[in-house]
């Protein structure tokens, strides 16, 4: 089983090259190949399903990063294999539907292709995730590839937008998902989500008393940020239509039917785990229903095809969220009977716009109409998909609404808010659903066919109507004998999500409250279009306060306005103007402490009484520093390049004499080698330098003032440095660390230079990284060298030496413009 | 013998300071040089006064040793400062050849170009 589970989620990660090569080979028709990815993994899944007798959990470990409680852990049970299924056998409708839809006029299937397999993979991953971390981790992955698919047409200006919105969004939250993972992690000592709901959850709430329910709450709301966001829901709602920028098979996939219901999935995950805390119910019942009316109130008002199912997307997720919000501690029911019947409706409903906005070219309501005489059979599907969207009977809405509507009037809830606030919503949205489900099927199929749509008409190729086709005829199917899926919901119950009741679902259950309410919604609903009428809603639009992406955008591009501001206040950009401000500010304050506590460190350096410079100072000694200060003025001092670094050679050599008072001669041997080799560099480079630039140099001094600052500033860092370095080298210290590797570079690493020893023994993997280093700016160094675009002048005068030696500067015009100055 | 080297290293940063003030790449160059010399000075005067002390090669007298441990980490700065002023050099270098110029001051006069939103095709 377990080399199954693993085959299923990683082999459409391995795809992922395959996918990109086979795009480049066979362009459009990568699609076909792509379909191999999403069956074999729905037939994996399937056989994991048929496996088992009764649907027993079961967990596959494998150890990853154990010291940090991550591992590769995952889970099947009901719950991931109902997603399992919906993830893989959507897939392969997708990539069926899209392998016609992104035609020769598309460019990259193959990349196409590759992020979405990516994307499903991440979306295995993450619902047969056992770890919290690693659920996380697909999570992030999914964010990612949701991210590239919005972005797939990138050279569109609201595609970027739109994939930026989505990444800002649903990974930001995600970050405070993360600190409420860790955070549960963290008191309750394991990630595991199995031992999370097999007590150590209850354990730890009983080891620590009620104050503990703080902060298990703190990271129950963290980790519902997360998951709210990623399910679109108030007040995160704005990202979903804006993702529509992407192409159609993408929104059909992703965006209605899998990667936003991951919000909904993760609360059903930690439904066993959570739904004892006090904030679970007001929090998800809150938010969902309310994001149910807002999202249907903005799905009526929308214009766009699209952004009509994006935000009845938002209402149905919104309404998933709070069911389970209602759901009391024991357990939920149906739920997967709801999240199914959205799937198949809304993934359906997609697919068609994306046949519509190919054949006539546009999706606006307000332009649209008539295509039931040209799309008959496209017509029938909208209808009944259309229907399971406003609950009609015969579909799987209906059966859906009804049930939802019962567990509305039978799990009254004991807070009195609860009870009507829920109910009323839910019965608003609902005939707000009918109303837009009637308006989207007037206005895209009946009434009169404008000519501009009639002109730019073409008929969509018929392979595009199969995977509508299977969803329709799944809504119908289930709507029409629901008892065909019993026996599923049975078998993929959860130990601890779901009520054990025998389900037995049914079509008509006589003349009950909920039918009474189903049929006056219904009823109210067409009497309110009639009422409105189609031109009325053309007219109106969703308010500006409530456009959140708007705000959001306009947040995103006042980052690098600000970002400028800042830069030019503090002249970032002018290192001579920051330097002197930074040095001036480590120095004064560093110096001031050291003429503060003078009195202190003084004493810190052993030096009592009546002593006297002369003392500390040695004739030699005071000599070689007299020469060093020469050396360093003159190198201060002389305008000409070379004679400056011979002076700045003589102070490299001058220190070596130190290094030796030292008792150091590994030191000194480097230091001498080192110098040679950096005088050669450095003359070898300054002297490919016209000698225009060296003069054109001296001309260009700064002012008085600047000259005046920079040397006030040289001075107190010079005093402070030599305080600083006197006062802490003749301090006593504790224990060298020295020490240690004194003692231990003979019996440890067998050597008798310790300085030795510390560079290829003890600190042996330091030495390797300063190899690298040394690697790295040699590669820099190399890169910088060869990248250079030669001028026309120097391309006219012939090939080059070797990489970017060869320029020749001294052109007449270059002497010219350099004497100029 | 710590004063001596105080003052040295004291005079190297100073002069290095000024030096890495100035609008010359050349002369911030020679002032990184100056600066990596003094810094090393400073580690190194962190061993204590040598006197009546042994360098740290066991095999070699009897007494006790200077503090190995300085030396190992200048012996590294000495490597990587070197590492460091080759690449310095060769960018210098580049920055003349695709502006002309071995000035800051030159090279930040004109306001940064502030890069046009792409427009969509």
């Amino acid at each position: 089983m377990t080399a199954v589970l693993l085959a299923a989620i990683l082999l459409p990660m391995l795809s992922v090259p395959l996918l990109v090569w086979a795009g480049a080979r066979w362009g459009s028709r990568a699609g076909r190949v792509a379909l191999v990815v999403p069956l074999t993994s729905l037939a994996l899944i399937g056989w994991l399903l048929s496996g088992a007798e009764a649907m027993t959990e079961r967990v596959v470990t494998i150890p990853w990063i154990p010291s940090l409680g991550i591992e590769l852990s995952f889970i099947v049970d009901g719950l991931s294999l109902f997603f399992g299924l919906v993830v893989s056998a959507m897939g392969v409708l997708v990539t069926l539907y899209a392998s016609s839809y992104l035609d020769d006029h598309y460019r990259d299937h193959g990349r196409f292709y590759a992020y979405l397999m990516l994307f499903m993979a991440s979306m295995l991953g993450c619902v047969f995730s056992e770890n919290l971390l690693l659920l996380f981790v697909f999570w992030e992955m999914t964010g990612i590839s949701s991210f590239l698919l919005i972005g797939f047409l990138h050279d569109k200006q609201d595609s970027r937008d739109g994939a930026r919105m989505a990444l800002f969004t649903t990974g930001g939250a995600g970050l405070a998902m993360l600190a409420g993972v860790v955070l549960l992690g963290e008191v309750t000592g394991t990630y595991s989500l199995v031992a999370l709901r097999d007590g150590a959850m209850t354990q730890s709430m009983a080891e620590h008393g009620a104050s503990w329910d703080g902060i298990l709450t703190v990271a129950f709301v963290l980790m519902m940020i997360g998951a709210l966001a990623k399910s679109a829901q108030f007040p995160f709602h704005y990202w979903l239509p804006n993702a529509m920028a992407a192409p159609t098979p993408v929104s059909a996939y992703l965006h209605s039917a899998t990667m936003v219901k991951l919000g909904v999935f993760f609360i059903a995950r930690i439904f066993p785990i959570a739904a004892m805390l006090e904030a679970w119910t007001p929090l998800l019942v809150s938010i969902g229903f309310l994001t149910m009316l807002l999202g249907a109130i903005f799905a009526l008002l929308s214009h766009d095809l699209k952004g009509v199912l994006a935000y009845s997307t938002v209402s149905q997720l919104g309404f998933l969220v709070g069911f389970y919000g209602m759901s009391n501690t024991d357990g939920a029911s149906l739920d997967l009977l709801h999240v199914a019947s959205h799937v198949f409706y809304k993934g359906c409903l997609f697919m068609v716009v994306g046949i519509v906005d190919h054949a006539a070219g546009s999706r606006d309501l307000r332009k649209l109409g008539g295509l039931s005489r040209r799309l008959p059979a496209l017509t029938i599907i909208t209808l009944i998909a259309a229907a399971s969207m406003a609950g009609l009977p015969g579909t799987m809405g209906f059966i859906s609404k009804e049930y939802m509507l019962k567990a509305k009037f039978d799990h009254w809830h004991s807070d009195a808010w609860l009870n009507w606030l829920p109910l009323t919503l839910v019965i608003i949205a609902s005939l707000v659903k009918v109303l837009f489900s009637i308006r989207l099927v007037r206005s895209t199929f009946f009434g009169p066919l404008p000519s501009e749509i009639d002109e730019h008409f073409h008929k969509p190729s018929g392979w595009m109507l199969i995977s509508p086709a299977i969803l329709a005829g799944c809504c119908l199917t289930f709507g029409l004998w629901p008892d065909l899926i019993s026996p599923a919901l049975r078998t993929l119950s959860v130990e601890g999500l779901h009520l054990e009741t025998s389900i037995h679902l049914k079509i008509w259950h006589g003349w009950t409250r909920e039918f009474w309410t189903s049929l006056g919604i219904m009823g109210l609903g067409a009497f309110a279009w009639l009422l409105l009428g189609a031109g009325r809603l053309n007219r109106a639009g969703i308010p500006s306060w409530l456009r959140f992406d708007q705000a959001f955008n306009a947040f995103m591009n006042a980052i690098p306005a600000i970002a400028k501001k800042i830069t030019s206040l503090t002249r970032a950009d002018r290192p001579m103007d920051y330097l002197p401000i930074i040095l001036g500010t480590i120095f004064v304050s560093v110096g001031s402490l050291i003429v503060v506590h003078g009195a202190r460190l003084l004493e810190l350096t052993g030096l009592r009484g009546d002593w006297r410079v002369s003392e500390l100072l040695d004739p030699l000694r005071s000599f070689v520093l007299l020469l060093v200060a020469i050396a360093v003025l003159m190198v201060t001092t002389l305008r000409r390049w070379t004679t400056q670094l011979v002076a700045l050679g003589t102070v490299g050599f001058l220190l070596t004499f130190y290094f030796v008072l030292f008792r150091a001669p590994d030191l000194a041997m480097t230091q001498i080698l080192v110098e040679a080799a950096t005088l050669i560099l450095v003359l070898m480079l300054l002297s490919r330098f016209p000698r225009a630039a060296e003069t054109g140099e001296r001309e260009s001094r700064p002012a008085a003032t600047r000259r005046i600052m920079n040397i006030v500033v040289a001075v107190i860092a010079g005093l402070t440095v030599t305080a600083f370095t006197f006062v802490v080298a003749t301090s006593k210290h504790a224990e060298p660390a020295g020490d240690f590797y004194l003692k231990q570079s003979v019996p440890a690493a067998k050597g008798t230079n310790a300085v030795n020893t510390i560079l290829v023994d003890f600190r042996g993997f330091d030495t390797l990284m300063e190899v690298t280093v040394l690697l790295i700016a040699t590669l820099g160094a190399l890169g910088l060298l060869m990248r250079y675009r030669r001028t026309e002048a120097e391309a006219k005068a012939g090939p080059m030496g070797p990489p970017g030696m060869g320029v020749i500067h001294e052109t007449d015009a270059e002497r010219e413009r350099w004497t100029d100055r | 013998m710590l004063l001596e080297t105080a003052i040295l290293a004291g005079l190297l940063f100073g002069f290095g300071i000024y030096q890495v003030l100035q609008r010359s790449f050349v002369r911030i160059l020679i002032g990184f040089v100056l600066l990596s010399n003094g810094a090393n000075l400073v580690i190194l005067a962190m061993s204590g006064d040598p006197k009546g002390k042994d360098s740290p090669i066991l095999a070699e007298g009897t007494g006790p040793h200077v503090d190995p441990l300085p030396q190992a980490l200048i012996l590294t700065a000495i490597v990587i400062g070197f590492g460091l002023l080759s690449y310095m050099v060769v960018l210098l270098y580049r920055i003349f050849l695709d502006y002309r110029t071995t000035n800051a001051a030159d090279l930040f006069e004109e306001p940064l170009k502030e890069a046009k939103p792409e427009e969509p095709h």
